[in-house]
């Protein structure tokens, strides 16, 4: 039913420093901090000038560990910008990222949906697949976009949702880039009330 | 073989003019009348030339604007010494002459996400840029060219840029002492620009190298040299499929040599960058010799492949899976 095997679902990997850049903004959302603090780790090692050049936003989360967070405030970055919510640091990421030069590379660390929004700022500074690194920790919870009405319903667990327009989408895995999202198509289209059954199945 | 060359469109020289004393300009037009086809700039053709010996085929790019396709324009720089085709164009084409050419082909073609274009010329590598500002002018990206010669006399096309766009273009010549700082210039470019570089070999290794010790990824990166094939030693070639033996001589490139043959073999650049030519090597008894930027390293010492626009062979015998 979620028709798999579509392949603009995204791959993330575990970040590894790219020490081909010369700068490197870091982004991460509440339990980011743990692959972020790593990172930071790896690249004082690997560079330890670099965290010079290193600058980090990131997204305060209650529910995550407090601890992984105050591992990486220890690093001696550039930059620290911390944030209680989503939307202030994608404006903050966004004017940092008008002033940035090419060599910068760009590491996210998060909840896939919160990646998203990420990217699809990378995506408008035209940041290429080499530039941009991305590790997936935390809820697999979905921005889906219904197709039908346009509208995005945020943190969607269930393989079939139900949409303010009134219609019941299925969540499928083709994602847009561009919309930081996937695609609900309508499910009961053929037989109105139709539906499967309902699922949590994005943990 | 190929669709982009299978037809050429048979033209005619209707203006030459002389604009340094190594570059000549040509305005080519369909003998058929009407227009030519469409391209976007960076699109480079190939002008077939008959000469008395033997066919010359070199690539032009395109630097008339993409919106008036009646014409096409190319600058042709005399090459010492030449292989037979720039001095062809220099010495054997009239205004009236006749000449073949390919469709176009665009291998250099701009980054249509990029928020900034860098544009890098040295010396005759102005002209894919020449096309390519009609269809920056179009856009609101911001854009900047870089133009080097070595004195103003040899700045084909210097004054007509200047009065054009004089806020998005600096000039440099080497008489002056004046070079592009190509280490700063790089440095300082905002996030999501792309640059581009035509002109001689060590420029653009030198903005290759560059870019790449700054952190600029090789997708940001876009260059165009057409290499001239370079000449040898004659050996022979072996097609296996075709059953036909060929003689390539010192001067001569493989590709040449196989056309000569009668054998209609892949091309579209012909300076060894596009790897449309790349043909297998089935056996050699010497060594093969790469000159192109296409194939890896590692494929380079395989001795399994080949790109004949611009490789050769020293050898007695070279057979090729053609």
């Amino acid at each position: 039913m979620l028709i798999t095997g579509i392949r603009s679902k995204p791959v993330y990997a575990p970040l590894q420093p790219d020490l081909s850049g010369r700068y490197h903004i870091m982004v991460g959302h509440g339990v980011g901090a743990a692959p972020l603090a790593r990172l930071l780790g790896d690249l004082a090692t690997a560079a330890p000038t670099a965290l010079e050049r290193t600058r980090v936003w990131y997204v305060n989360d209650p529910a995550a560990p407090q601890s992984n967070a105050e591992a990486f405030r220890a690093a001696k970055v550039a930059q620290l910008r911390t944030f209680g919510g989503v939307d202030p640091l994608l404006a903050d990421l966004t004017a940092a990222m008008d002033q940035a030069l090419m060599g910068t590379r760009l590491y996210v660390a998060g909840p896939e949906s919160f990646m998203g929004l990420v990217m699809r700022i990378a995506h408008e500074f035209n940041l290429a697949g080499d530039e941009v690194r991305a590790e997936e920790c935390g809820t697999l919870a979905r921005r889906v976009h219904c197709i039908h009405c346009r509208a995005t319903i945020e943190n969607v667990r269930t393989n079939i949702v139900e949409c303010g327009c009134g219609r019941w989408l299925v969540v499928r895995d083709h994602y847009s880039r561009r919309l930081a999202a996937y695609m609900g198509v309508m499910v009961d289209a053929e037989v109105p009330g139709e539906r499967p059954e309902i699922k949590e199945v994005f943990l | 073989m190929s669709a982009a060359h299978a037809d050429t469109i048979p033209v005619r020289v209707v203006a030459i003019e002389q604009v340094t004393p190594q570059i000549r300009h040509f305005t080519l037009e369909p003998i058929a009348g009407g227009d030519l086809p469409a391209f976007s700039g960076g699109s480079h053709i190939i002008v077939v030339m008959r000469g008395a010996q033997r066919d010359y085929r070199n690539p032009y790019s395109l630097m008339s604007s993409p919106n008036e396709l009646g014409n096409y324009q190319i600058s042709v720089l005399r090459v010492d010494p030449s292989r037979g085709g720039s001095a062809f164009m220099h010495d054997q084409v009239r205004v009236g002459s006749e000449l073949e050419i390919a469709h176009p082909v665009n291998l250099f073609a701009l980054a249509k996400l990029a928020r900034k274009h860098l544009l890098l010329a040295g010396g005759i590598g102005i002209t894919p840029f020449m096309a390519q500002l009609h269809d920056l002018r179009a856009t609101n990206v911001p854009y900047e060219l870089h133009y080097a010669t070595r004195s103003p006399a040899h700045g084909a096309y210097c004054e007509l840029l200047a009065s054009v766009e004089p806020r998005r273009i600096r000039l440099y010549h080497d008489s002056n002492r004046h070079f592009i700082d190509f280490e700063s210039l790089l440095a300082g470019q905002p996030l999501g620009t792309h640059v581009y570089v035509c002109g001689p070999a060590g420029m653009i290794t030198r903005v290759l190298d560059t870019a790449r010790a700054l952190g600029w990824p090789d997708s940001h990166v876009h260059y165009e040299k057409f290499a001239a094939p370079p000449t040898g030693d004659a050996f022979d070639a072996y097609l296996q499929q075709s059953g036909i033996e060929v003689h390539v001589q010192g001067d001569q490139s493989l590709l040449e040599a196989i056309e000569a043959a009668g054998v209609d073999a892949p091309y579209l650049c012909r300076g060894g960058v596009c790897g449309f030519c790349r043909t297998e090597v089935v056996a050699v008894d010497g060594e093969l010799l790469h000159n192109d930027h296409f194939l890896s390293a590692d494929e380079k010492a395989s001795g399994k492949l080949i790109m004949p626009c611009v490789s050769r062979a020293h050898c007695r015998k070279l057979v090729l899976n053609l």
